[in-house]
């Protein structure tokens, strides 16, 4: 061990989150001699799957989007040959958006799913097909022009009918916590491009296998992975990265690290308070997070005739006031809260349901798990899937307190800061400016959300890194 | 703000944003073409433009900007106008 400790590193990456994992396969590649640091004992951050009573279920990212032909996740995967190591397939409907008036289908053809909105909302024709048109062909100019947008700014330039807003509303409640008003238009917009119209992929075996195989894949390059090892300080000599202490050991020395953990962990714990200047720490410690989840984790007994469809996102929503749903959910006020997201996936029998969550203590959770749970089971059951509870083997909910553990994001977040426009493309929060070679990677960059969005800016950290190391090591991107 | 120090500012932003280093940013450099300036990265810029100078970008000005001169002239005239005001 300590002799390995004194090994020279010319990366390390904390964290083998999907970012860090997809980062640390570039270099690695590249020629560079990549250790990455996990202090779960498996790769995959929010992306891991696990095991009871033999039931497999994803822990919480459940599909993974951007995967159509030249997306930024299929670019990524085929350049790094994760088709030699896994099976990928595409759920179709990729969602389905059920109110108390209507049920919408979002279909992998994106014509089918114009068609589908236009026959529910037909005097908005036109403008569903300039909407949709607009996010798939935006240019670079479009998406600077919302910078400071919301996503119903968004929608208010294109739509009128408010329930149509709150149905294209719907999904990115489900899957970044945040109503319309207070979402950034970039976000929401790049969400529900990559994430809605061109979503529901998803390995075989289960969301586990995204990061195993890239683990493989990493080490077939020559990385080496470390798991359950905490990192405990980056030590910094003269404003340049040194390296990285850990629980019990000298320092490991590196020329970059790329940090994969949240942003306050590197900053105020990592990197330390000491070292920020007094502006730029105020600035992170007034931030906020994004919301969390409460995930229930169900096994079934098998097929019954109101099971959903194999592998869909459903999201139910009763009430079109997004916004108060928000509140209800950010006051902790769970029975009030009607909406929920869910996905079955019949050959293994399982259930996943996921609803957002707000930041409380352990206490909090461990006095409301099993009422949160027993009421999402029953809501369920009333709106989305009837006789559900009959079918029940196996029951069991992850709270954002679950998830801190697990992962040690902030308060449980499920997508790094919230994506409102005044935490857009935050300065110093990808590449800090006061320490040469530190990098961070991942959804607490302010640039990328869910799969596709930390894959993209792991391959740009790679990418960054390399071109400062031109002419050492090839630039294979 | 020295008009010399406005274009070296931002060939610093653009440098930092893209990965380029700055002497291979010179002002006839085309944003998306040479320096592989995409959307994320095209907001990564203005903001951080915004922030340093503090101006404001017009939506409408945005699609005007090709290369490093057009935003480095941008940022000059919106500078001009803060200053006259």
């Amino acid at each position: 061990m300590l002799k390995n400790n004194k090994t020279k590193y010319d990366a390390i990456i904390i964290g083998a989150g999907i970012s860090g994992l997809v980062c640390g396969c570039y270099l690695a590649r590249s020629g560079m001699k990549v250790l990455i640091i996990e202090q779960h004992d498996k790769p995959g951050g929010y992306c891991t799957s696990f095991k009871r009573k033999g039931f497999t279920f994803d822990a919480a990212a459940h599909c993974f989007g951007g995967y159509r032909k030249d997306g930024i996740t299929r670019k990524v995967f085929d350049n790094l040959e994760i088709d030699k190591k896994i099976k990928i397939k595409q759920y179709n409907p990729s969602n389905i958006i059920i109110t108390p008036d209507s049920k919408v289908s979002i279909w992998a053809d994106l014509n089918e799913t114009i068609e589908n909105f236009q026959t529910i909302f037909p005097e908005e024709s036109d403008n569903i097909k300039g909407f949709f048109n607009c996010l798939i062909n935006a240019d670079h100019s479009f998406f600077s022009q919302l910078r400071s947008w919301t996503f119903k700014n968004l929608l208010d330039n294109f739509f009128h009918n408010d329930k149509l807003k709150a149905i294209l509303s719907a999904p990115l409640l489900g899957f970044l916590g945040l109503p319309p008003s207070l979402m950034s238009a970039f976000v929401g917009a790049r969400l529900f491009t990559e994430y809605i119209l061109d979503g529901g992929y998803h390995p075989e075996g289960g969301m586990q296998a995204l990061p195993d195989a890239l683990t493989k894949i990493f080490k077939e390059f020559g990385g080496e992975l470390r798991l359950s090892c905490l990192v405990k300080k980056i030590k910094i000599k003269n404003d340049k990265i040194a390296g990285v202490f850990l629980d019990d050991s000298d320092l490991i020395s590196s020329k970059y690290i790329i940090s994969n953990c949240d942003a306050r962990q590197t900053f105020f714990k990592l990197v330390g308070k000491e070292r920020l200047k007094e502006k730029f720490y105020h600035k992170i410690k007034t931030m906020t997070p994004s919301m969390s989840n409460f995930i229930l984790y169900l096994g079934l007994d098998g097929y019954f005739e109101s099971l959903p469809e194999h592998g869909t996102t459903y999201c139910f929503l009763k009430d079109y006031n997004l916004y108060k749903s928000y509140q209800t959910i950010q006051k902790g006020d769970f029975e009030n809260f009607e909406g929920h997201m869910l996905r079955v996936l019949r050959d293994t029998s399982t259930l996943l349901s996921i609803i957002p969550a707000p930041h409380k203590n352990k206490r909090f959770w461990d006095n409301n798990k099993h009422k949160i749970t027993e009421s999402l089971v029953d809501k369920i059951e009333t709106y989305t899937i009837p006789n559900l509870s009959k079918h029940i083997i196996y029951k069991d909910a992850a709270t954002p307190h679950t998830l801190n553990r697990y992962t040690l994001n902030y308060k449980g977040a499920s997508y790094g800061w919230a994506g409102i426009p005044s935490q857009l493309a935050v300065p110093d929060m990808r590449k800090p400016s006061f320490v040469e070679g530190l990098y961070l990677t991942g959804h607490w960059t302010t640039l990328g959300v869910g799969i596709s969005g930390v894959v993209y800016v792991a391959h740009d950290t790679a990418k960054m890194i390399l071109r400062k190391e031109r002419g050492k090591f090839t630039e294979s991107l | 703000m020295k008009a010399e120090t406005v274009e070296e500012e931002i060939i610093s932003i653009i440098s930092e944003v893209s990965g380029f280093d700055e002497k291979e940013i010179t002002t006839e450099k085309n944003l998306t073409e040479d320096l592989e300036i995409d959307s994320i990265k095209a907001i990564e810029i203005t903001v951080a433009l915004e922030k340093k100078f503090k101006v404001s970008v017009r939506d409408e000005d945005i699609p005007k900007i090709t290369t490093v001169r057009e935003s480095v002239e941008l940022v000059k005239n919106l500078l001009n106008t803060n200053n006259s005001q």
